[in-house]
């Protein structure tokens, strides 16, 4: 069984399903991999990623850094929806993320490992993980690493609404990312707008955002064909 | 129904679910068969099967419907409703009259305006631990008779066995994993159903329809036809799939 924690959700009954807090959510990585620390971010409603919790103040830095610099594993797994890996920092040439690095090596930090936060084929965010000594992660770490990022997007995703101060409308509570109907909405929009699924589901949390409306208002007005994005001005 | 015609339909449904059962095959489309088979079977009009996510939320994973007015009825059910009761107790719940039930008001004025005037809801269960619900939905009042109920529990024990064999079993976390991959496969689908339904401008239903069908006429699993879907890898000719579409 994957841990305590998703033993416990698991078996918790839905309406009396408590909002996680940060540990919650980045406990079962450093429990079940080989891994000194971890940091979670996702992308909130205006476009801007933000770190929801690190396990410590290095994984809080190297986030940090990523964020500054707009460089490194964290973006690569960001942009590509795919783990990147990387088992030795302070070996070889990155040319991928030069500055950081060069930044990295003076932290202390021997491995980094980014997962994307799957929401189907939307990429929501990047769980990163580094180690204090170089080495790879094994194939079995690396299928459990996907399998807790997977299990973790949700949440994380739940988490940054709430965080945000944001009021969720009751028909929102039920599971505020999972309504079909906004999953449905980003095919559509993804074809309209001619993108991938990551850029629609943000094309539709941009525009719920900066109408003032919820992201299920927005999603239903598209499956409905009250709303094509092809009509919206950039 | 007469115990020969639903013995020969169980036979039938069981060799179904088997066939689902072999090779690669995709959990969501063996949990929408179960679903099918058991309102087939069963004295039954629909049925929803839901699995729990992380946060130990009710998700819908699979229907003998996808349509909107449908798929909220079960979302109202995860939310306040004998779902819930079920997935909360885990024991079976019974409503054989919705009208007369006062515990959900949200979902008992769905369900009536749907024509749904009972409801059975049964868990299930893996070593202890309730992973879902099945909900089946008559328009009729009544209990399901107490053999039905058996039936109901049998098919959905199925279901949780299959859950537990989509891959082998490599490490203990495999039921939270499979879980896991259940519920985002779902997701994959609808982001699917959406591409499908702006490129060849279908309802949601039909374009579930039509990627279960192409994925079974090329002995895809529901999932990858789903991602190459999504990445406009796979274009599906809905106008000969529509042709061949059921509405279940």
């Amino acid at each position: 069984m994957m841990g305590k924690s998703a033993r416990a959700g698991a078996a918790r009954p839905a309406s009396q399903a408590r909002r996680p807090n940060g540990e919650d959510l980045y406990s079962p990585f450093v429990d079940f991999l080989p891994v000194t620390g971890v940091s979670i971010s996702v992308i909130g409603e205006t476009g801007r990623q933000s770190t929801i919790c690190a396990s410590d103040p290095i994984a809080a830095r190297l986030e940090e850094l990523q964020f500054d610099l707009g460089e490194g594993p964290h973006w690569t797994a960001m942009h590509t929806g795919q783990p990147a890996l990387v088992e030795d920092v302070t070996e070889g040439e990155h040319p991928e993320w030069p500055i950081f690095g060069a930044a990295v090596l003076r932290i202390g930090v021997g491995a980094l490992f980014a997962f994307p936060l799957p929401m189907g084929a939307v990429t929501i965010g990047v769980v990163d993980l580094y180690r204090s000594t170089p080495g790879p992660l094994k194939p079995g770490a690396v299928a459990t690493a996907r399998s807790l990022a997977g299990w973790v997007a949700g949440p994380a995703a739940r988490y940054a609404i709430q965080s945000a101060g944001a009021e969720i409308p009751a028909e929102m509570q039920i599971a505020p990312e999972l309504r079909r109907e906004v999953h449905q909405a980003t095919g559509m929009v993804l074809v309209q707008l001619d993108t991938n699924a990551t850029d629609a589901f943000f094309r539709l949390r941009a525009h719920a955002y900066s109408s003032g409306q919820t992201l299920h208002d927005v999603a239903h007005q598209v499956v409905t064909r009250q709303l094509d994005f092809r009509d919206l001005k950039e | 129904m007469s115990d020969t015609s639903r013995e020969t339909k169980l036979n039938v449904a069981f060799v179904r679910l088997a066939d689902t059962l072999t090779a690669d095959f995709d959990v969501v489309d063996l949990l929408h068969t179960l679903v099918q088979e058991c309102v087939d079977v069963l004295d039954t009009q629909a049925g929803g099967l839901m699995l729990s996510d992380a946060a130990g939320k009710l998700q819908l994973v699979a229907s003998t419907s996808e349509r909107a007015d449908f798929v909220e009825i079960m979302q109202l059910n995860a939310g306040a409703g004998p779902c819930v009761d079920c997935f909360t107790t885990g024991k079976a719940v019974v409503v054989a009259d919705v009208d007369a039930s006062e515990a959900w008001p949200e979902f008992r004025t769905a369900a009536l305006q749907q024509g749904f005037h009972s409801v059975y809801s049964t868990p299930m269960k893996l070593r202890g631990e309730i992973i879902g619900t099945m909900n089946l939905f008559r328009t009729s009042r009544g209990e399901l008779n107490r053999a039905d109920a058996e039936v109901a529990q049998a098919l959905a024990d199925v279901a949780t066995i299959g859950i537990l064999q989509e891959r082998i079993i490599r490490e203990s976390s495999i039921v939270t994993e499979q879980l896991q991959r259940a519920l985002d496969s779902r997701i994959l689908i609808e982001q699917a159903k959406g591409v499908l339904s702006q490129t060849a401008n279908l309802d949601m239903h039909d374009a579930f329809t039509a990627l279960r069908a192409y994925a079974r006429s090329n002995q895809l699993t529901l999932r990858s036809v789903a991602e190459r879907v999504i990445d406009r890898s796979l274009q599906i000719n809905a106008g000969r799939l529509t042709g061949n579409s059921q509405r279940a």
